[in-house]
């Protein structure tokens, strides 16, 4: 058994990887920055403003995440907006994602008794002096474990950008697949799927144990 | 949007096929829906008992599915099992990936419901004088399942939404069929409009339906 092919495989997976790596990092920082952002909005009470931020977040976490990334793929360019896949993806994946976050963020916050609020407006402490001392040092607490959950869930999100044509590891291997089919007959399917669920699963295992000793610490 | 005249001619030419991918989009996760909750009910109870090596086994399985991305698990199930021989059709490999999914989530799901509420109840038998069978069968169970119920409804829309994936093996349900649309005639507002009014009705109907279940199933003056 030859294992000749293992060497420019695994070099041209491990460019895709890169590519999901950046992928990863870029939908991380924008998502939680958004999440963190429009979470915190929903504190406000304003109709007009809590209604934005419902629509907002039910219409991105209501849609099946690959339609987003479509449908982001494919509009764009009717709006004379001509960037990569690679864009798109990351477009839509911060879309689904902070609408995820926005979610957990405010959960937590809505999580802390609105009593605190008065009682600090009773202290003399302003709105933004009540969010910062006493709300968000609480709410941030709560919302860490289901932020490092999502966290795991969307490193294994980011794949789906190989369905609209980013060179990601899994399209790397999708195209490693056929290329060993033409060359040599033997696809060697099974490795190289292999191998890309053991590197998820070597990355997204020891997360997702750290948010449930989170969560459990939490509990207590 | 210069140039571009959202057209509903193009839903009404279009909705038939549509609606034949809703129906492959509505098979598929029914059937893996059902799959789901069998594997989860059986599962959540071999974690909950801690039956030795099977309890291990059920922990490797909802270990390795919930820390690996669905969509290569798709691709391993489609494209790597023919390798060994096992050639699966668009349909089966749909049905069984969200299966396999949906239970890997259901057996946390209704593990959590089993142990954590059920616990003082369970006691209770057992100080009733209650074999462990026959508490889980008359206790924990019943009470465990109502537990779930909430977590048990994500799941079954993360299912539904999941077989969304299966236009990467281009199996013809609704996402499939739309994005090929879009392929040929670039309706792009049109056709996704058109499924995500789809999409977004199907999983209210869906929460709907489990919402009522669980008030269905509620115990009158017990809340859990």
């Amino acid at each position: 058994m030859s294992t000749d092919w293992v060497g420019p495989v695994a070099t041209y997976m491990l460019g895709g990887l890169r590519t999901t790596i950046a992928l990863c990092l870029i939908t991380v920082v924008a998502s939680t920055l958004v999440g963190i952002v429009l979470g915190t909005l929903s504190v406000i009470r304003s109709l007009p403003l809590e209604l934005a931020l419902r629509a907002y977040i039910e219409f991105w976490r209501g849609l099946p995440t690959v339609v987003s990334l479509f449908f982001i793929f494919f509009a764009l360019p009717t709006i004379h907006v001509y960037v990569n896949a690679f864009i798109a993806a990351a477009v839509g994946l911060t879309l689904w994602a902070s609408a995820n976050i926005a979610e957990i963020v405010r959960g937590a916050i809505k999580s802390i008794p609105r009593d605190q609020f008065t009682a600090g407006a009773a202290l003399g402490l302003g709105w933004l002096s009540v969010m910062r001392l006493i709300i968000l040092p609480q709410a941030l607490r709560r919302m860490i474990p289901p932020l490092v959950g999502m966290l795991a869930n969307l490193i294994q999100t980011t794949t789906l950008a190989a369905v609209i044509g980013v060179l990601d590891v899994l399209e790397a291997g999708k195209q490693s697949v056929e290329r060993l089919t033409l060359q040599t007959g033997n696809p060697h399917a099974i490795e190289v799927y292999a191998a890309i669920l053991v590197v998820f699963f070597a990355i997204c295992f020891p997360i997702s144990q750290y948010a449930n000793s989170l969560e459990k610490r939490l509990v207590v | 949007m210069s140039g571009y005249t959202f057209d509903p001619a193009i839903i009404w030419q279009n909705l038939p096929n549509l609606l034949g991918g809703l129906l492959l989009t509505l098979e598929v996760s029914l059937i893996g829906i059902i799959g789901a909750l069998v594997i989860g009910i059986a599962g959540g109870a071999v974690r909950t008992f801690e039956l030795p090596v099977v309890s291990g086994i059920v922990r490797v399985y909802v270990e390795f599915i919930r820390n690996t991305p669905f969509l290569v698990q798709l691709f391993f199930l489609y494209f790597a099992l023919p390798e060994l021989g096992l050639r699966l059709s668009g349909f089966t490999v749909a049905w069984v990936t969200l299966m396999i999914h949906g239970g890997s989530y259901n057996v946390e799901n209704f593990r959590a419901g089993f142990t954590s509420t059920a616990a003082g109840f369970r006691e209770g038998a057992r100080a009733l004088g209650l074999s462990p069978w026959q508490a889980f069968r008359y206790v924990t169970f019943p009470i465990g399942i109502r537990t779930a119920m909430p977590s048990v409804t994500n799941t079954c829309i993360s299912v539904l939404k999941g077989s969304s994936l299966m236009v990467a093996i281009g199996f013809p349900e609704l996402t499939d069929r739309a994005v090929s649309i879009v392929g040929q005639t670039f309706r792009v507002y049109e056709m996704f409009f058109t499924i995500a009014i789809i999409y977004l009705v199907v999983v209210w109907a869906l929460s709907i339906v489990m919402h009522w279940a669980e008030r269905r199933m509620a115990i009158p003056g017990f809340s859990i």
